[in-house]
Parts: structure tokens; C-alpha cells; sequence
């Protein structure tokens, strides 16, 4: 092979492995879910967020991985993702629609509520006919009982919410089987789930904070900490604060 | 040093204008060591990390001090002697002549050795008492510490009271992706806070819930590894109040760089105050957690009946079955 042949191969060589790891960043590490945008939704200093969990992910390649959706601002749908924005300095009024079984916490100490206004969560469990009112609790004993699913937690805002869940073996037993599940609110709901709504206020400055689930729901990983656990756009997201 | 290697051949020890370059690298070499040791000493020393807002912090700087002034004349000898070198033995336009040949010389042999063996055994000694003295330096010494701070016992595990030989047990639990901080000398709460009060031994008691994390409360000079089912003790006395950053420094998965928190040295009254305080509020999940332990396992729960029936055991986790086709 000539000199000139030479350097090309090299130079060709070089650049589809350059064009590779460029591919790899952006395709497979560098990408991120899409961001919910509930910052221009805000009025009188308020806004609200609806979030969803369910016990598989039927949208993804990976339909065995528990998740959170968050409801689309424009569109109505649920999409699969666990990213949102809200505004500086406004409050936030949540509401999860949870849709998955209970899971024992590793720490107790997660089964308080935390960081929210009022320091409670109002519950409304719909059984399958049937939706209680909703009623405020603040701790959750999720080893003696069946009554927790995931947490909604933003450590540096020292925001922690358990999410409870259905209470007996039958309603565990009847979960949604596919995702997003089809409620968007407690009376469309056929399968067994909680509707948890806590209200939390925005750091006056703008900033990204990461929030997790404390549930180890990650089954099949060590530790019930990988996978969903560990996955932007299943149990792990951010909330971007826009001033 | 340099004029020692000077005299060994490398470098003719008069040059032709008559400078005596042995004897200048000497003189030069010991002015500027006194100015840098001085410097360091004196200057850089009360700045370097990691403060002194407790004991073991001021211990570690003190020992980063010594350790700095004690190598400051062999960097200023290197350089010395290599600015000397690049200035005045420089080979000359037209000079093709080889460089004086080298022969061993067997008093800077013996010297070399004898020199350096004696500094580092120095070193090892100073290390040694310096890990001792400060009852481990503030360093994990696993679940039965050898060097405890002098005067203290572990005389209550369920009070304590400021002024008294008993210390201050914090025990911290890191998890995937936070820490919290329990109390027992005060019912036992857990929080996500880091409280201490100025004046007081403490002693952390360091675990983890999952994987391998790693308590690192920087400017207290604190750094003892969570382990999962172990215990890591830790000593310090914080002397100054204030703020301080927490830190995980093992690897600990997707959020290990978020895992931080910060701390606050308190005056004893203020500590006093925020405990029962937060005692009182946390009472409710206080009641839920497992009895004070020096470790705890999660994978296996005394749960309820419809967690039973449910099929659980413990907490989360745990691996697929291999004939799974849903393996990660």
C-alpha cells in the first residue's frame, strides 16, 4: 500500500472511531428524557404537577422496570419521562396517581413525610369500585403494613413523600398491567391505586434538583438500587426551577 | 546535596572563571531552604486544608505542615541545582567535547542512603504517633477502635449530658443516595441534620444500608468508610462552630455526586436545644425504626401479615434468577 493510501486509511480509520464515540455520547449516555415545561402554567404564585407511577413500563424495552410518568402540560397524555420545570419561588401542587404495590423501605425513616406544606400528604385510595375521601397522614409504617409503593424525595430541598399504595393482597394483586395506566384522575381508574397530593414551594432562585425514589424497586439489581433505581426517565429525575 | 553531586564528577567543582560552584550551590541551597521552610511553616501552614475546626482537622494539618516544611529543602534543592545546571553548564557553541566522566564516590553513597533512611523512618515514627495521639486521626478504625480520645468511655447509650466522660455517639447511615444521622443518646431519632456541639468528643459510628459509601466530613478531618453490616468508628472534637461539608468519597452509583450534605458545629446549649426538639417531632417514625444497632440488615424483616402474604421478606433488591431471560 502506497504512503498516500496509508495516512487516508488512517485518517478514515481515525474519524469513523471519533463519529463512533461521538454517536455513543450522544445517542446512548448523554441522552436525557424530555423536560415537562410547567413554568408558564403558573398563576397566582401557584402551579400544578401530576406524576404517575406503575409497576411496569410497557412503552420501553424494559416493560418489567417500574417507573414515573408525568402528565404532558399541553397535551393531557402521560409520557414517559421524569423531568419537569416549575417556577422560582411559587408553590407546587403535586399529585401522584400511584398505580404500583407496596415494597418494604430499606429505612423507615423515609415513611415520614417531609419538607411539604403543612408537613402531610392527602391520601385517597381507590379500591377498584370505590375512591375513600381523602384524608392528610404524615408517617407510614411500611414494615408492619402494606402501605407504601415508592417515595417522591428531593434531598436537597429535604422534600420526602411516601407514596402509598393499595393496602391488601387482592387489590396488589389487580394492578394496572400496562403503562401509562389509563386514570388521569381517581374516578376514570378501574385498577387499584392511591392518589397522594402534597403541596411544596420553590426555591426563590433557579436551580436543577435531583429527586429519587427511597423504595429499592429495582428488582433484580443488588440492593433493589439499580436499573429503574438508577435510570433517568424510570425512578430518578430532575426539577428544574426557573426564575 | 547539589554540591555533593557536584563534587562527584557531574559538574567540575571550580570553573575556569574561577567560580566554585559546589560551594555556592551550598550556600545558596541552605539560604533558600531557611527562607521556604520559614514560609511554609510560618505562612502557607495555618492555611492549608483541612482547617482546624476540630481536632482531628487541626491534627491533620499540622502533620500536612511538618510534612511540607520537612520536603521543602529537598524542592528547593532539585530546583537549585537544575536552575544551576540550565544557567552555568550549558554546552558552549563549538564544544564537542564529552562531559567529565562519572565514578562512583562512596561517602555520597553512604551518605545518600543513610540521609534518606533516617528521614523516612523519622517520617514513619511521626506518622505513627500522629495516628495515636489524636485517637486515630479521624480515621475509621473499624468496629473496635484501638485508640479512643483520652478521658472518654461509652458510659450511656441512652443519655448524655455535656461535660461528662461519656461521649457523643452519631451514628451514620449512608444509603443509596443520602445520609442520615441517628441520635440514641437522645431516643434514638434519625435525620437527615448533622449537628454537633463545640467542645465535645463525638464519636461517629459509620454503616451503610447497600453498597459501600464513605463518610468524609472534610474540614472536621472525619473520612471513615460506610460498610454494609459493619461498624466504622471515628473520633474528633469539634473546636470551632460553624458549618462543614459532608461528603461520600467511595463510588456509590449514578447519585454518589450528589451525596453531600452539610453539617453544623453548634454551642452545646444550641445542640441541647435542637436534639429534644427534634426528638419531640420526629417521635412518630422514631417509633418505626429497628432498635439503635451498630449495624443493620434490611434484607431481612420481621414484616407484617400482608406483607407476608405478599411474598416479601425484607426490603427490595437482590438478583434475577439466572435462568431469568429478564437479566440486566
Amino acid at each position: 500500500m502506497s504512503l498516500p493510501a496509508r495516512v487516508v486509511t488512517l485518517v478514515v480509520a481515525f474519524l469513523a472511531v471519533v463519529a463512533g464515540g461521538i454517536f455513543v455520547a450522544f445517542e446512548f449516555i448523554g441522552a436525557q428524557p424530555p423536560v415537562e415545561n410547567y413554568t408558564p402554567l403558573a398563576k397566582a404564585g401557584q402551579v400544578n404537577v401530576t406524576l404517575m407511577t406503575t409497576a411496569q413500563t410497557t412503552v420501553t424495552n424494559k416493560p418489567d422496570w417500574v417507573s414515573y410518568f408525568i402528565k404532558n402540560p399541553t397535551t393531557g397524555n402521560f409520557d414517559h419521562t421524569t423531568y419537569f420545570s416549575v417556577p422560582a419561588n411559587t408553590r407546587v401542587n403535586v399529585t401522584i396517581l400511584g398505580y404500583d404495590g407496596c415494597t418494604p423501605l430499606r429505612n423507615p425513616v423515609w415513611g415520614k413525610v417531609a419538607g411539604t406544606l403543612g408537613g402531610v400528604e392527602n391520601v385517597s385510595f381507590f379500591n377498584g369500585k370505590t375512591a375513600s375521601p381523602a384524608a392528610p397522614l404524615t408517617t407510614f409504617d411500611t414494615w408492619a403494613n402494606c402501605s407504601v409503593q415508592h417515595t417522591f424525595a428531593i434531598p436537597g430541598l429535604g422534600i420526602n413523600v411516601p407514596i402509598a399504595s393499595v393496602t391488601t393482597v387482592a387489590e396488589n394483586g389487580a394492578l394496572c398491567g400496562t403503562s401509562p395506566c389509563v386514570a388521569d384522575d381517581a374516578s376514570d381508574a378501574l385498577a387499584p391505586h392511591t392518589v397522594v397530593t402534597f403541596s411544596f414551594m420553590t426555591p426563590k432562585t433557579d436551580g436543577t434538583y435531583r429527586w429519587q425514589c427511597f423504595v429499592p424497586c429495582g428488582l433484580g439489581y443488588v440492593d433493589g438500587n439499580g436499573g429503574p433505581m438508577a435510570t433517568p426517565g424510570y425512578m430518578m429525575g430532575q426539577m428544574e426551577v426557573q426564575s | 546535596m547539589a554540591a555533593d553531586a557536584s563534587s562527584a564528577g557531574s559538574a567540575p567543582a571550580t570553573q575556569p572563571g574561577g567560580r566554585r560552584d559546589g560551594l555556592w550551590l551550598l550556600v545558596s541551597w541552605i539560604v533558600l531552604s531557611i527562607i521556604g521552610c520559614l514560609l511554609v511553616a510560618l505562612v502557607l501552614g495555618p492555611h492549608l486544608p483541612p482547617g482546624a475546626q476540630s481536632s482531628s482537622a487541626a491534627s491533620q494539618q499540622t502533620d500536612i505542615t511538618v510534612l511540607g516544611t520537612i520536603a521543602t529543602p529537598v524542592v528547593v534543592g532539585v530546583l537549585l541545582y537544575l536552575g544551576w545546571a540550565l544557567t552555568f553548564w550549558r554546552q558552549q557553541p563549538g564544544d564537542e567535547t564529552d562531559a567529565a566522566p562519572i565514578h562512583g564516590h562512596t561517602g555520597i553513597q553512604v551518605t545518600w542512603i543513610v540521609g534518606t533512611a533516617a528521614i523516612v523512618l523519622a517520617l514513619a515514627v511521626y506518622g505513627t504517633i500522629e495516628l495515636i495521639s489524636p485517637a486515630g486521626a479521624g480515621a475509621g478504625e473499624g468496629p473496635q477502635p484501638i485508640w479512643k480520645p483520652a478521658g472518654t468511655t461509652t458510659a450511656s447509650l441512652t443519655s448524655w449530658a455535656p461535660n461528662t466522660n461519656n461521649i457523643l455517639q452519631v451514628q451514620v447511615i449512608g444509603q443509596q443516595w443520602a445520609w442520615t444521622y441517628r441520635y440514641p443518646q437522645f431516643g434514638g431519632f434519625e435525620t437527615t441534620q448533622l449537628m454537633l456541639p463545640v467542645g465535645e468528643p463525638v464519636q461517629f459510628n459509620v454503616t451503610s444500608l447497600d453498597v459501600i459509601h464513605s463518610f468524609w466530613a472534610y474540614t472536621l478531618g472525619v473520612k471513615a468508610d460506610a460498610n454494609p453490616g459493619l461498624n466504622n468508628v471515628a473520633y474528633t472534637t469539634p473546636e470551632h462552630t460553624g458549618q462543614f461539608q459532608v461528603r461520600c468519597s467511595e463510588l456509590c452509583g449514578i447519585w454518589h455526586g450528589s451525596m453531600y450534605d452539610t453539617g453544623d458545629v453548634l454551642s452545646v446549649a444550641a445542640f441541647l436545644t435542637w436534639a429534644q426538639t427534634t426528638k419531640v417531632q420526629l417521635a412518630d417514625v422514631t417509633k418505626l425504626l429497628p432498635p439503635y444497632a451498630t449495624s443493620y440488615d434490611p434484607t431481612t424483616l420481621n414484616l407484617g401479615k400482608v406483607n407476608a402474604a405478599l411474598g416479601l421478606s425484607g426490603a427490595g433488591g437482590g438478583y434475577y434468577n439466572p435462568a431469568d431471560p429478564e437479566q440486566p
